[in-house]
């Protein structure tokens, strides 16, 4: 048994000679919350749709739970949930129904349906039609359906796509018991970055089918540390009396931006300001925020 | 396996309509000829020459290969719909069961429920000369050779049809066909004993009816089989 629960190995896929997905290697370890990043269309679902087995890899290999998707596809799936893209459900039937007949086929007890209708707060509607469902609903159904078979695996492809923020919530809260409280594993793919840090330990970004990252969160931060905005009545001349004391910075405007100082560094650079005669407005501490370097690292600012 | 497939597809058919165009497609069929019979008993008992049974039979016996290409094409169309809809494909074939097994039950399903239709047509029949007070006994026999014989001879098409409604997600192009075939049956009587089409009416009318019942049955098969190949392959978007 290898310690990842997933272990792609260039996976690649083509339609038509173009690469959907090319040569990615994804590695995602047991019991953690295993961010899949990138902007629509960059292959996400393709890969996720490769990884239950539902499109067949043009070239590399898919392990998942130490197993070859290939050869062992059955028993795989047996291990795994998942919900891709928006919820499949029979509208006709009520949330009992739906899961009864998903139920049969994975053959677990009756008494499971009532415990995922538990964990989804969904056992008060049960009985309705599933059509008459909000977005939300639905889409907790679909997790429901997930957990239904008791998987080691959860694979959630955009789960939280068109919800409004109190659904995005909830299904968030919920995302995030499942290491917690079922030792589930979990793969979750969005194209928001914001969605993602808020629950995921590693993170993988992926662009035009291919990884451009793959690392924990706290790195994707640590790359975040920005530097120190100071609003100066005269910027230009404070530059100067900065990089007299060693310090190189940017003047924009009437801000004084500077890198990469500790806070006594900050501190002696204000007094010799001050001593100097600027009146000084503000001083700001200036992260990049995540989602910048997500579109850094995604190259969208380029394009657009 | 097989059997968790059929009872989850069962399930999923609930309150479709499908088990209303099961049993009134055949209670139609039998109703018009009530009508026919009822309106002209004396002229259809002369026609008969004494063997009203048969004549009961032969009559309802016209309208049955189309009937069998309608009710197959429905049948197909109404059951890949609930996959289709509302794309479940990728949730049912995420689950632990190999694609054979879904496609397997789904053609199982069809077979099921067109046997209940041929069953009630069956009984139909027998109802109908029931009520017409036919003294003579009941030809238990052609009765059921009447529900089961043409649609033995039908399987190829139930196969073609189940294979391109599961695989097209716009039903339009099965639909379409399906109607077509029906309505073109009514007039291939004269071409080759050969065409397919042929067959439903052969394996109850012709002499060596036998020959066109095992025809029907093993070309279906090669098409369930050929379709399978192709469902297993797939990708599903």
């Amino acid at each position: 048994m290898s310690e990842y629960v997933i272990k792609t190995n260039g996976l690649t896929k083509s339609y038509r000679g173009r690469n959907a997905v090319s040569d990615l290697n994804l590695e995602i370890k047991k019991g953690e919350i295993y961010g899949f990043l990138g902007p629509n269309g960059a292959g996400k679902t393709t890969t996720i749709r490769m990884l239950l087995g539902l499109i067949r890899p043009t070239k590399g290999t898919v392990q998942i739970l130490g197993k070859n998707l290939k050869s062992d596809k059955i028993n795989i799936l047996r291990r795994v949930g998942s919900l891709v893209e928006y919820p499949s459900y029979y509208g006709h039937l009520t949330a009992v129904e739906n899961l009864e007949a998903i139920r049969r086929i994975l053959d677990v007890p009756k008494s499971r349906i009532d415990e995922v209708l538990e964990i989804v707060s969904l056992t008060k509607e049960s009985k309705r039609a599933v059509k008459g469902y909000s977005l939300g609903m639905k889409q907790r159904l679909g997790i429901a359906s997930a957990l239904l078979g008791s998987p080691e695996l959860l694979i959630l492809d955009e789960p939280t796509n068109g919800l409004d923020p109190s659904g995005i919530h909830e299904i968030r809260e919920l995302i995030k018991q499942m290491p917690r409280e079922h030792g589930i594993t979990v793969l979750v793919s969005s194209h928001l970055l914001g969605e993602v840090e808020q629950m995921a330990g590693t993170v993988g970004i992926i662009r035009d089918g291919r990884m451009v990252f793959q690392d924990t969160i706290s790195n994707l931060r640590q790359k975040a540390a920005g530097g120190i905005d100071i609003r100066v009545s005269e910027a230009e001349s404070a530059l100067w009396l900065a990089k007299d004391a060693g310090i190189t910075g940017q003047a924009q405007q009437n801000v004084l931006h500077v890198e990469g100082l500790d806070d006594k560094q900050v501190a002696s650079l204000v007094k010799r300001l001050v001593d100097n005669g600027h009146l000084i407005y503000r001083v700001e501490e200036k992260n990049k925020s995540l989602e910048d370097i997500f579109m850094e690292v995604i190259g969208e600012v380029k394009s657009l | 396996m097989i059997g968790r497939a059929l009872s989850a597809d069962f399930l999923k058919i609930r309150g479709k309509g499908i088990w209303f165009l099961i049993f009134i497609a055949p209670i139609g069929l039998v109703a018009m000829q009530a009508l026919n019979f009822g309106l002209r008993y004396e002229f259809m008992v002369a026609r008969a020459n004494g063997n009203l049974w048969m004549s009961i039979i032969k009559n309802i016996f016209l309208f049955v290969p189309m009937a069998l290409f309608m009710g197959s094409t429905l049948v197909s169309s109404m059951l890949a719909g609930v996959e289709h809809q509302l794309s479940s494909w990728k949730q049912l074939l995420a689950l632990p069961i190999s694609r054979t097994t879904v496609f397997i039950s789904k053609f199982l399903v069809c077979v099921f429920l067109l046997a209940i239709s041929c069953l009630v047509l069956s009984l139909g029949a027998l109802l109908l000369g029931l009520c017409l007070g036919i003294s003579t006994p009941v030809p238990w026999a052609e009765l059921l050779r009447l529900g089961f014989f043409p649609f033995l001879g039908s399987l190829p098409v139930l196969a073609l049809q189940l294979y391109l409604s599961l695989t097209f997600k716009n039903q339009a192009l099965p639909v379409t066909l399906g109607l077509a075939m029906a309505i073109c049956s009514l007039f291939t009587g004269q071409l080759a004993d050969l065409m397919p089409l042929n067959w439903p009416s052969l394996a109850f009318a012709a002499p060596n009816y036998i020959v066109y019942l095992s025809a029907g049955v093993v070309l279906g098969l090669l098409i369930l089989a050929v379709a399978l190949v192709h469902f297993n392959r797939k990708d599903v978007n």
